[in-house]
């Protein structure tokens, strides 16, 4: 039998169900491999050892009752740490929020609980999603587990690192501009995009409102479908949840994708250096050998996506972000002697320099002469890109390209802020037009760190990007390694 | 919001000055240091200039999009009282409270 971490989420929960291994035997072993690793790791902000062994105690016993359990019974679950849990920290690994604890369950919480799986911690991101390293933390510092001075990406790191070094079998984290898919790619595993307003955005701290989408990250695209099954629904608290019912993914994803035309936009990726593009061909070749048909399709106009997407994610979160004003939550400056101040020293001394700055620019293409040139400007390009994405998908089924044009970089390599934007260059214009996409493994460069191929699928594709990834995965597998230190 | 100092900017490098940030810096109640000023004027010119790329693309007659789902509409609910926080739950992140309300410096002066 092979050791317990290693398996997936749904051998895990199967194994439990069979009765061959207890729940609180699971969390036992992931809480070990937390305390042997994550103090190099760094993944969780916090991690609920009483809370899963208690909950695990009441699975086991239910499941000696003869009790139906749920589709997530007994599995280990991380939570990115702009995600709601009732009575837990909800940091966003901001110091503004160091002591806060959410008052209430986000939707997905209550989804996930209520199929029986086991919330283990909170993971470290950048600070309030904004970044794509997760060195914008202002709590900690998490590092890559291919190799430890690397960077996991960001802003899901944590809910990456953690998933890659298995520490648990499954975590969510939040995707505004690549959030999931990026630290997925950097970390050599799944994580999934859903189209927008798949799943509920309620209890999730808001970062840019109309890109926001929180998705699975996993290692195996099924453990991910599985996930998605379970979030993806309706929440009538989230007025931009769509109303449709929930999808079986994981039946969909069983039912092999037949003559799949997948479009490439060879010229959008023109400056993709030799070995990225190398083994992004070779996925490309596994591809057609599993009978997918590869074409040439025209997205130029997302070499304006990183433009559009930093006008308007500021726009909204310079708006989004006015709430945290040392008032009704979060910390107070104590050198604030009357009202403004406390505005203005909370925010000073509760934000760190990325979110400052990501605040003033959209106050910036917000503010009146700025708005039409700006904002209303990024809109209309915007529409031109859904436009545009419209017509590729009239061509092909799915859309593939890499997730990233590099493996993971150094901690402290990229220092230009304007730089470090450019990293989400293949990611981004998935969130401008709402669409599904996966980062799934697509193999190792040189220097041993793992890439990832991005496929995406027209609004409402989840189940295809799903199906198509897990064809892949099937063929490819390095989805199954796992970093040395860890083993 | 007329800010002296500010004037769109399209179609020229993003000539940022010193009154431009801190217009902005009170605009959104955020104190910043002399240094973070310095550098929010170098980093906040590099990526406005940046964003004068889009400029070169045509947007005549594109309307903008206000939601990427074509198929949402107006979401309404019957006005009926849900389940909402109590006031102690609410209270528990309140950095000053007093006697179930939240306490902020005063705001009226005493003539």
């Amino acid at each position: 039998m092979s050791e317990i971490y290693n398996l997936s989420a749904i051998e895990i929960r199967d194994r439990f169900l069979k009765g061959s291994i207890s729940a609180v035997s699971i969390v036992e072993t992931f809480l070990k491999r937390i305390e042997k690793y994550d103090s190099k790791i760094g993944a969780f902000l916090k991690v609920f050892p009483e809370r899963a062994l208690s909950q695990a105690k009441k699975l086991d016993e239910r499941l000696k009752g003869g009790e139906k359990l749920g589709k997530l019974a007994g599995i280990p679950i991380a939570f990115k740490d702009n995600i709601h849990v009732k009575g837990e920290i909800s940091t966003c690994a901001s110091k503004f929020l160091t002591n806060y604890k959410a008052p209430f369950d986000a939707t997905v919480t209550e989804l996930i609980e209520a199929e029986d799986a086991i919330i283990i911690g909170k993971t470290n991101m950048d600070e309030f999603a904004m970044g794509s390293s997760t060195e914008n933390s202002a709590l900690q510092k998490t590092c890559n587990p291919w190799d430890l001075s690397c960077t996991p990406g960001g802003s899901s790191g944590g809910s990456a690192a953690a998933v890659a070094a298995r520490l648990c079998p499954l975590a969510l984290g939040s995707d505004t501009g690549g959030s999931v898919r990026l630290p997925a790619s950097f970390c050599g595993i799944v994580g999934f995009k859903p189209t927008y307003g798949r799943v509920s955005r309620f209890g999730l701290v808001a970062y840019g409102s109309s890109l926001d989408q929180i998705g699975p990250l996993a290692t195996t695209t099924a453990d991910a479908a599985l996930l998605m099954e379970v979030i993806g629904k309706h929440c009538p608290r989230d007025s931009t949840s769509f109303d449709e019912p929930q999808e079986a993914y994981l039946d969909k994803i069983n039912n092999r994708p037949e003559g799949l035309t997948i479009g490439v936009p060879w010229q959008f990726l023109e400056e993709l250096a030799p070995e990225p593009k190398q083994i992004f061909n070779q996925a490309l070749e596994t591809l057609r050998t599993l009978g997918a048909k590869i074409v040439d399709v025209d997205l130029h106009i997302l070499k304006h996506s990183i433009a559009v997407y930093y006008i308007l994610a500021t726009a909204e979160a310079s708006t989004n972000l006015a709430r945290f004003d040392g008032i009704r939550y979060g910390v107070r400056s104590s050198k604030a002697k009357t009202l403004d101040e406390v505005y203005r020293y909370s925010k000073e001394e509760g934000f760190g320099p990325e979110v400052k700055r990501r605040i003033l620019l959209g106050t910036y293409v917000l503010s009146a002469g700025y708005k039409d040139a700006y904002y209303k400007k990024a809109q209309k390009v915007r529409s031109l890109m859904i436009k545009s994405y419209e017509k590729t998908f009239t061509q092909c089924d799915l859309v593939a390209t890499p997730v990233s044009p590099f493996t993971a970089f150094e901690i402290g390599a990229i220092k230009d802020p304007l730089q470090m934007y450019l990293e989400d260059i293949y990611t981004i214009g998935i969130n401008l037009a709402g669409l599904p996409a996966i980062s799934v493994p697509e193999g190792f460069a040189k220097d041993g760190k793992p890439l990832g191929l991005q496929l995406i699928g027209p609004q409402k594709g989840d189940a295809l990007v799903l199906a198509a990834a897990h064809l892949y995965e099937k063929q490819s597998k390095y989805n199954l390694a796992i970093p040395t230190f860890v083993k | 919001m007329e800010q002296p100092g500010l004037k769109p900017l399209m179609g020229t490098m993003a000539n940022l000055t010193k009154q431009t940030i801190q217009n902005l810096i009170k605009l959104s109640c955020i104190e910043c240091s002399e240094e973070e000023q310095e550098r929010l004027l170098i980093d906040l010119g590099k990526i406005i200039s940046y964003f004068e790329m889009l400029d070169a693309i045509d947007t005549e007659n594109v309307a903008p999009c206000n939601h990427v789902l074509a198929s949402v509409v107006n979401v309404e609910r019957e006005d009926k009282t849900g389940k909402t926080l109590s006031r102690d739950s609410f209270l528990s992140n309140a950095p000053s409270q007093i006697g179930g309300l939240i306490r902020v410096p005063p705001v009226i002066k005493n003539s």
